[in-house]
């Protein structure tokens, strides 16, 4: 007699493939990272390969223990502005998705006021997290820092519906950012000497006025039940 | 012409503070709730937790399928390109 009968083998086989094919794409803290080959000069890909170790601490920071956010596959790195003019100049970047619920409140505010609550509830504290990697942040050749959300738009998201996101993106440079985390400068130098624009799905929608306040809701929030890993601390 | 004008400002003040009203009001309420999680209040979880009542600990992983459940298909977003240079 065979050692493996072949129904049982060919049964185990079919639920392998089955399980493969069912099972959902779950992308881990590493796919985050953007790959080293896809930058196209010497100082970014310098940038990649020296922070790399911390910049996979901060992904997994980010998948461990606040799992209401999802980074963009592959853009937690050091792109540049496309608006920026000339020179090379390399932004510590971070591009979030936000799993937000349909809310009918968040719905009626005017799309500015809608910016400005996403980007002080998410932007403003992720910012703050990557401002406190200081081996990154004060390497010469990081210009800056930049934070991209991106949040389903209200009403878009349900059966029968073309579902579209909002995506903000904000980028500033180092001393801005420092003096305004330090309470140095207030929130509307900030927002002046920042460049940031909206894009409604893929259509650019620009530059919209910007209001930033406090807003503790990223870091304090909790996730009834939820259990990081073993061995995670969150802070 | 000076009253007519008067009552029309008094009455443009009025639609003016009744709407920043509404507005306040709009964003203190979504301000305080703390349940904007989408996949956190998926029912999973809720049924997971109601058919032991042990309430049993949930992994990202856990949060990740309740996202596919979600998913309402490919939502149309900005690509990078309109925003970074590699």
């Amino acid at each position: 007699m065979s050692r493996f009968d072949p129904k049982v083998l060919g049964g185990l086989l079919l639920a392998g493939v089955l399980t493969v094919a069912v099972a959902p794409a779950l992308a881990g803290p590493e796919d985050a990272l953007m790959p080293i080959e896809k930058y196209t000069t010497a100082k970014a890909k310098s940038l990649a390969s020296v922070h790399r170790a911390r910049l996979l601490q901060f992904s997994e920071e980010i998948y461990n223990c606040m799992p209401w956010l999802s980074v963009y596959p592959g853009r937690l790195g050091f792109p540049k502005d496309l608006d920026s003019k000339g020179g090379d100049d390399r932004y510590l970047s971070t591009w979030i998705f936000i799993d937000q619920r349909e809310d009918p409140a968040f719905a009626a505010l005017p799309q500015d006021r809608q910016v400005s609550a996403m980007f002080s509830r998410y932007g403003v504290d992720m910012l703050r997290r990557m401002a406190a990697l200081p081996e990154i942040v004060e390497d010469g050749n990081v210009a800056g820092l930049s934070v991209v959300l991106s949040w389903p738009k209200p009403g878009t998201f349900g059966p029968g519906k073309q579902a579209i996101n909002e995506t903000f993106a904000l980028f500033v440079d180092k001393a801005t950012l420092s003096d305004f985390l330090a309470k140095a400068i207030p929130a509307r130098e900030f927002t002046a000497r920042s460049r940031f624009k909206l894009f409604d799905g893929e259509q650019l929608v620009g530059r919209v006025p910007l209001e930033v306040w406090e807003d503790s809701f990223n870091s304090t929030y909790k996730v009834a039940n939820y259990e990081p890993p073993k061995g995670v601390q969150c802070q | 012409m000076r009253a007519w004008v008067s009552v029309a400002a008094f009455f443009g003040g009025v639609m003016l503070l009744t709407g920043a009203c509404a507005t306040s009001e709009q964003w203190a309420e979504w301000r305080s709730h703390t349940t904007h999680f989408a996949s956190g209040t998926h029912g999973m979880f809720s049924l997971r937790n109601n058919n032991d009542g042990s309430n049993p600990k949930v992994s990202r992983t856990d949060i990740e399928a309740a996202r596919q459940e979600n998913w309402w298909g490919k939502a149309i977003t900005v690509s990078p390109e309109q925003i970074f240079q590699n």
